[in-house]
């Protein structure tokens, strides 16, 4: 007979029974006023609910400007900080490495690899360069970069693929925890957790309008909770905030909503200390919303979200790097916008 | 399917006993002719050729593609099969019909003998399209009327799009979808709408058999012969439908149609394999997996953003001349 641990029944009968539960019950929190954390799957980690998200740290003014929000962000309790190995050619690595000095014990920190089909020594070249950028010898979370194209999933498990530089670099200490992240179709998604890959962490886009459109919330984060896999949400806003300025949604349902969800935490761009504000007083003694506040928000979006205007990384190429085009023969953003 | 006029097969439109040719004359191409004269000769060398289905729509070079087939065609409507398209993109049935009396104008024409929904592309055009007051009524009426004798629908997105739209229960007589070696395998609509379509009697309309603007023979990765004959001997395709802005391209097509000579399932296998790898992320059917094809129209009805690269949006911005007015400029409806 398999051993199944109190949690994993747990997470597994919560999971089955489909509702925001899971969110509430393992919200841990002091006092009114701190951001809540949540375990982060089966990790035995606990991360605050909303994570610094790497690329909008790219965009801030300046390192200097950087510096303090990730200092504001940590005094505010936040301890999940997110990047990737191709954000603005290496600039949110090296910003974000250097406001972390002396302070990289207190943070849960991500970078992703973006082999984009490439093999695992590509990968495990990208490893060092980010962990020389971030200035640490270890990361928590060693994410697979951007499996938004349809042969990803073949390319990535390929013998000599990028799938045995987790392997490797988790045998080696380099990281702890190893995932992947996109943000297409959430069958892409499916594909790459049907290879049984032990994965720890998955990222994806959740948010109002995902709820009924090509909706990793149905046909993802279900599986994910299941398998009792740390998920981070990431779009809350649409990527930069198109919901909200487009959409009608505010930025405080758009944000409680998402991380209402059963996930670890939400990761969120924010690229001035303005945003950050705003985000923390979301996030400070945050109540998940009820199913009925949240069927209510789905509803409200589920007209404009029947076509994808506001989801355009799933229904365009607009949110698709560079990095990856190049690998995959797409035109640059350049000559394809969208 | 009898070698007719200059040799190149014709097949019946549907259940009906039209014959058209297995090679069609796209319209968008013929609006980057290098001028009208050119255009002209064109349309009449296709004519002779063998060719007699033309195809073209309501925003194609805003009007411009429209007017030129109209002027080329003239004393010669009757020899032809005449398509054009309607750009509501989930607008109502009143727009539809002021299109269709534009297009009609611009044909030089007081009927179309296919008159199809332009760009279905959004997974929720088939509910825009057959609530009350959609598109869908103005088909029909445009029937009744005489205006136009089949209505069909056509886009390049996803194979579950067309499904639904289909499954609206309303009576098509024609359906467009790309069809070419590289969708043989990514994003079928060979393998997920054809046969549907077969069933219920429709009009089967190929379209980019070169993937829209000739990329993979560009790169190498097949020829315009291979590309075509593949096209044309899908199971089930009435016609072929691709663009043609030169006399060279014209005269290659023709050639190729004229000694048109189906491939064997084996043939055509073959090719799908040869091309599958770099037909499984979509890189050559970029209509697929992003907005490239995705014309103003669409966007600006489903507010997604414009690409100011695009030659309709470069005319669109030349024609406001920055007067601020929007685009398009339609009469308001009586």
């Amino acid at each position: 007979m398999s051993r199944v641990t109190r949690r994993e029944f747990l997470g597994q009968a919560i999971a089955a029974s489909g509702s925001m539960a899971m969110a509430q019950q393992n919200t841990q929190q002091n006092t009114s006023s701190d951001i809540p954390r949540r375990p982060l799957g089966k990790t035995g980690l606990q991360a605050s609910i909303i994570g610094m998200g790497g690329y909008h740290l790219g965009s801030a003014d300046d390192l200097s400007t950087a510096k303090r929000m990730v200092d504001e962000a940590i005094d505010a309790g936040v301890n999940f900080f997110d990047n990737a190995w191709d954000y603005h050619q290496g600039r949110s690595e090296e910003w974000l490495g250097a406001a972390l000095k002396g302070k990289r014990d207190k943070v849960i920190l991500m970078t992703k690899v973006c082999t984009h089909g490439r093999t695992k020594d590509v990968g495990m070249k990208m490893l060092e360069e980010s962990l020389r950028r971030l200035q640490t010898d270890h990361l928590d979370v060693w994410q697979i970069h951007e499996v938004i194209y349809y042969n990803d999933p073949d390319l990535i498990f390929a013998p000599n693929g990028v799938a045995e530089a987790l392997d490797q670099a988790k045998r080696e200490g380099k990281v702890r925890f190893v995932g992947f992240t996109g943000h297409k179709d959430p069958q892409i998604h499916l594909r790459m957790l049907r290879h049984g890959f032990a994965f720890d962490t998955v990222q994806m886009p959740l948010n109002a309008f995902d709820a009924s459109f090509r909706s990793f919330e149905q046909n993802v984060l279900p599986e994910a909770n299941r398998l009792g896999m740390a998920v981070f949400g990431m779009k809350s806003l649409g990527g930069s905030g198109e919901m909200v300025r487009k959409g009608g949604i505010k930025v405080e349902d758009g944000l409680r909503y998402a991380m209402s969800l059963p996930v670890s935490l939400t990761i969120s761009g924010m690229d001035s200390p303005e945003v950050l504000h705003q985000n923390l007083s979301i996030a400070r003694g945050f109540k998940p919303l009820n199913d009925q506040e949240m069927h209510a928000i789905r509803d409200r979006c589920r007209f404009e979200a029947s076509d994808g205007r506001y989801e355009l990384f799933k229904t365009t190429k607009k949110y698709d790097s560079d990095e990856g085009r190049k690998m995959h023969d797409f035109p640059p953003v350049a000559q394809l916008p969208a | 399917m009898q070698p007719a006029n200059g040799g190149i097969p014709r097949r019946s439109f549907g259940r009906t006993s039209l014959q058209i040719s297995a090679l069609g004359f796209g319209g968008h191409h013929l609006g980057d002719a290098e001028d009208q004269p050119t255009a002209t000769r064109l349309v009449h060398e296709a004519i002779d050729g063998g060719i007699n289905f033309f195809d073209n729509c309501w925003e194609y070079h805003r009007g411009k593609t429209e007017d030129w087939m109209g002027s080329a065609l003239r004393g010669k409507r009757n020899q032809v099969f005449l398509m054009t398209k309607v750009c509501t993109h989930g607008r109502d049935k009143d727009l539809a019909l002021r299109m269709l009396e534009q297009s009609l104008n611009r044909l030089q024409t007081d009927h179309l003998d296919l008159w199809q929904i332009h760009g279905v592309s959004f997974e929720n055009d088939a509910d825009l399209f057959i609530r009350p007051n959609g598109a869908a009524e103005a088909l029909e009426q445009a029937k009744k009327q005489g205006k136009v004798r089949f209505v069909g629908f056509t886009g390049h997105k996803d194979p579950a799009v067309h499904l639904k739209m289909l499954n609206t229960g309303f009576h098509f007589d024609a359906v467009q979808m790309p069809l070419n070696p590289f969708d043989g395998s990514f994003f079928s609509f060979q393998q997920q709408v054809v046969p549907e379509a077969q069933r219920r009697g429709m009009a089967v309309l190929g379209m980019k058999p070169l993937c829209g603007a000739g990329d993979p023979v560009k790169k190498g990765v097949l020829t315009p012969e291979e590309a075509l004959r593949y096209a044309m001997s899908v199971p089930g395709v009435t016609v072929t439908i691709t663009g043609m802005d030169n006399p060279d391209v014209l005269r290659q097509n023709l050639r190729i149609a004229q000694n048109f000579a189906p491939m064997q399932r084996e043939e055509m296998k073959a090719l799908e394999n040869r091309v599958r790898s770099v037909a499984a992320d979509g890189r050559f059917e970029l209509y697929k997996v992003s907005l490239k094809y995705d014309n103003p129209e669409a966007r600006l009805a489903h507010e997604f953003p414009l690409d100011m690269q695009q030659k309709e949006v470069k005319e669109m911005m030349r024609s406001t001349e920055n007067t601020g007015h929007p685009y398009p400029q339609l009469e308001k409806a009586k």
